[in-house]
């Protein structure tokens, strides 16, 4: 499944690109008209005057081989420069998730238990966040925690793994931001939906202590759609990261596809939109694999209801 | 030819959040009146030297740098970074003056140029800069299988010869006082033959990395992260002694992500134009904002003379009908000066004193309706309709073309906008299919060097690479072409003055504001300079601490 995907969506991405107005060579000369004999030689040197089937080919046997290509801009190995910002990118979305399993599960948990003033004032809260999209969020937390607090750095990654966890903890929260209260929301909604069915009910008549009450009779059957949508949400995060790591000045690989499809730096683009592909399926085969852990109905390989 | 391209790359800067801009930003009402101080009066070239060592800082550019090489640094990013830490055979001062770089120039005869490397001159690495890699590093320019983007600037050159060790004669078919300039520049910078030989392909990459003289050593590049220069312990001039122990050269693509970068610290300077923070910026005690000198010019460049803008009258009402003082608080949030011809007067790099005395005389482009109404009835050209190419993506070059259009309807015209995506913007540059149907668009642009040739030359002459519509007028052909050969500073400042008043006559460009250069540092580090001559000469060795 996850070569069938890749496969498609490498050619669907290619296509896309190569379809898109522009031209690398007028991203590397910086819009000056260049004398046409430079433009043949750039030309020649990256294939950019052959067919597009010949391109795709020639870009994908040479994947085929472990050679993702040289940028055209940076003239490096696009391996090398996914390489080096990989770990940014993927900091970035397990913080985020962290965040989001912590916090956005907790208290989906704790308001669906506990009606009343703390499941009002959640939903208010969820309501007013869910609605704020992470790039607002960044402009706020930067605002307020950097420039007027000074208490988090407003940009870059930082040097050892304790500035790493201080540097990425605006941006991790702007893109936890909405994410969380969406989580919190569904996971509200479906341990409330199970604590009013009948044989929790039964359950309670029985004189089960509330603990295992919870954790055996709602929790356990509450767990699949908070799974599901907890998967859609950190999938989702790989893309949004784009938007995050601009914001923050972060070397991450979402701000430099963008940049890269900007400049035609074709081999970059393929190159980044593969991992994150990759990603994207890995995360869905884990949401499956969990679904078989908790529900022994489910079989690996088929969907859960 | 010999320097050109459109800048308004950095524009796109502004778009992406132009809603913190506008969030953020207060109205420059104050700055107002910087609009009409004569000439750079007021402007610094310079920040008193630093006093003290600093350990690292981080300077940020518009973009992440792309290339290290010189044969293709084109942008403002590449510039900063190689400026930093490579020397030119020639080097332009803070002041827009052509000075000794590594090299001295003698000049036997007016087609000879003769430079001789100065005593002591090395590589980081310890070896001696030779006549040879000057040689090297000069051909590498119009090498064709490198595909260099300065080939056109050596087109007078008939030969490069090393005529010693440690004396380089340049041949010329006909005199050139134009290549002087560029040879300060990019297409002067020398680097070292045996080392770029060796890494081949990967010279200038973060693979390949460089070997050049300057004060400043390149370290490492990382690609996302950026480019690290160290002070070189070993410099070749024992009078400069860098205070700055590690420079990191870093993009920062997101203006609100720089703005608070520079408020809270993360980046300790940079320099920039058409800044949409400005206001924010200047009012923090964080940082300290300098104006220096600019060689650039915003300017509306006619690309098609079929239309209604083919009628010089009508060229000129419009640019009469442009309410500049608008577009100086708006878009440059006081940071441009009221042009008076097309080029910037921080170009006057030779011939000061023939070029004050001209501009000091010279009148302000201000608007006046009644006589551009006037000018545009007589041209019958009242109710035409001109079409203006511009991207809503971009927003300094939104605004200003807003500011075009407000121009041509108070005046009897009618406009059509064709908007394309920030990324396309550049095919009006650069694509014949771009500009059809397009009357003009906008731009910022500047030359190599200080000299108002440098862009004059580009837009004025037959062939020139922003010449769009074969704009040819023989009178200022020969002008041009005649400054271009003549020795004399004042004589050659003479010409450009008729030049640019020709210019004036004709609008083949129209001039907008010509924007000063802003120098944005923390409030403890000074030293760097201010002009735009940052672009093109070592900008950090004087910069430290302050005392």
């Amino acid at each position: 499944m996850l070569a069938a995907s890749l496969l498609i969506a490498s050619f669907v991405i290619f296509a896309a690109v190569y379809l898109a107005p522009g031209n690398p060579i007028s991203a590397l000369s910086g819009g000056r008209a260049l004398p046409a004999s430079s433009i043949r030689v750039l030309e020649a040197r990256y294939h950019l005057n052959e067919p597009f089937f010949a391109q795709y080919w020639y870009w994908l046997t040479n994947a085929l081989h472990g050679n993702l290509g040289i940028s055209i801009i940076l003239r490096e190995n696009v391996s090398t420069l996914i390489a080096s910002r990989i770990w940014t990118t993927a900091g970035l979305v397990l913080y985020a998730s962290v965040l989001i399993l912590v916090f956005g599960i907790g208290m989906g948990i704790v308001a669906g238990l506990r009606p009343g003033f703390l499941d009002t004032s959640t939903l208010v809260i969820t309501a007013i966040s869910a609605a704020i999209p992470s790039f607002v969020a960044a402009i706020v937390l930067i605002l307020l925690f950097s420039v007027k607090l000074g208490w988090f750095p407003a940009l870059g990654n930082g040097t050892s793994f304790l500035s790493n966890v201080q540097h990425f903890t605006l941006p991790a929260v702007a893109l936890a931001f909405s994410a969380l209260a969406i989580v919190a929301r569904v996971t509200r909604a479906s341990i409330r939906e199970e604590s009013d069915r009948e044989h929790v009910q039964t359950a309670i008549s029985r004189g089960i202590p509330a603990r295992q009450l919870i954790r055996r009779h709602i929790l356990r059957n509450a767990a699949i759609p908070i799974t599901t949508i907890t998967g859609i949400t950190i999938a989702s995060l790989i893309a949004v990261a784009a938007v995050v790591e601009t914001a923050f000045s972060l070397n991450g690989l979402g701000a430099y596809l963008v940049q890269a499809a900007e400049s035609k730096d074709l081999a970059v683009v393929q190159g980044i939109s593969l991992v994150l592909v990759t990603a994207f399926v890995v995360v869905n085969m884990l949401v499956d694999v969990l679904y078989a852990l908790l529900d022994p109905r489910v079989s690996l390989g088929s969907r859960a209801q | 030819m010999a320097s050109r391209r459109g800048i308004w790359t950095a524009a796109a800067v502004a778009a992406a959040f132009a809603l913190v801009a506008s969030g953020c930003g207060r109205s420059a009402g104050g700055n107002a009146a910087s609009g009409n101080i004569s000439a750079t009066k007021g402007l610094v070239a310079t920040t008193a030297a630093g006093a003290k060592p600093v350990s690292s800082i981080t300077w940020a550019v518009y973009r992440d740098v792309n290339s290290l090489d010189p044969i293709y640094a084109f942008d403002y990013p590449e510039n900063t970074a190689i400026s930093l830490m490579c020397e030119s055979l020639l080097r332009q001062a803070p002041d827009g003056s052509i000075q000794p770089g590594i090299a001295t120039l003698s000049t036997p005869s007016p087609t000879r140029l003769v430079f001789t490397l100065k005593p002591g001159v090395k590589f980081w690495d310890g070896h001696p800069v030779t006549a040879a890699d000057v040689v090297y590093s000069l051909d590498r320019n119009t090498n064709p299988s490198l595909g260099g983007f300065y080939g056109e600037v050596f087109n007078r050159v008939s030969s490069i010869t090393a005529t010693g060790p440690t004396q380089v004669t340049i041949t010329l078919k006909q005199p050139d006082y134009w290549l002087q300039g560029e040879l300060s520049s990019m297409a002067g910078v020398v680097i070292e033959k045996s080392y770029a030989q060796a890494q081949g392909k990967n010279y200038g990459t973060p693979a390949g990395g460089i070997m050049c003289t300057g004060a400043y050593e390149f370290k490492s590049w990382k690609p996302g992260v950026g480019v690290t220069a160290v002070a070189n312990p070993h410099y070749w001039n024992p009078k400069v002694k860098p205070l700055v122990q590690q420079i990191l050269i870093k993009g920062a693509p997101d203006v609100s992500s720089f703005t608070s970068g520079m408020l809270t610290g993360g980046i300790q300077g940079s320099y920039s134009f058409g800044l949409p923070t400005l206001d924010q910026l200047e009012h923090s005690k964080a940082v300290s904002v300098y104006q220096g000198p600019g060689w650039s010019t915003d300017a509306f460049i006619v690309c098609s003379f079929k239309g209604a803008l083919g009628d010089v009258r009508v060229r000129r009402a419009l640019s009469l009908a442009l309410n500049r003082q608008a577009i100086i608080d708006s878009v440059y949030k006081g940071a441009a000066l009221m042009p008076k011809w097309l080029s910037n007067p921080g170009t006057f790099g030779y011939g000061k004193s023939v070029f004050d005395a001209a501009y000091a005389a010279a009148p302000y482009l201000s608007q006046n309706l009644a006589e551009a109404k006037k000018l545009v009835q007589e041209a019958h050209a009242t109710g035409k309709t001109i079409t203006i190419g511009t991207s809503s993506q971009l927003a300094n070059i939104s605004a200003v073309t807003g500011a075009y259009q407000a121009a041509a309807e108070a005046i009897g015209l009618n406009v059509v906008l064709k908007s394309v995506s920030a990324q396309n913007y550049i095919n009006f540059f650069t694509s014949a299919s771009a500009r059809q149907g397009i009357d003009g668009f906008l731009t910022v642009n500047y030359g190599d060097y200080a000299d108002p040739a440098g862009l004059l030359s580009t837009l004025d002459l037959p062939g020139g690479s922003q010449n769009y519509d074969n704009f040819n007028d023989p009178k200022l052909t020969s002008l041009l072409e005649e400054a271009r050969s003549t020795a004399n500073p004042d004589k050659r400042a003479a010409l450009m003055v008729q030049a640019e008043k020709i210019n004036n006559q004709l609008m083949p460009w129209i001039p907008d504001v010509q924007p000063t250069n802003l120098l944005l540092l923390s409030h403890n580090l000074t030293g760097a300079v201010a002009s735009f001559a940052y672009m093109f000469a070592p900008w950090a060795n004087s910069l430290g601490g302050k005392g």
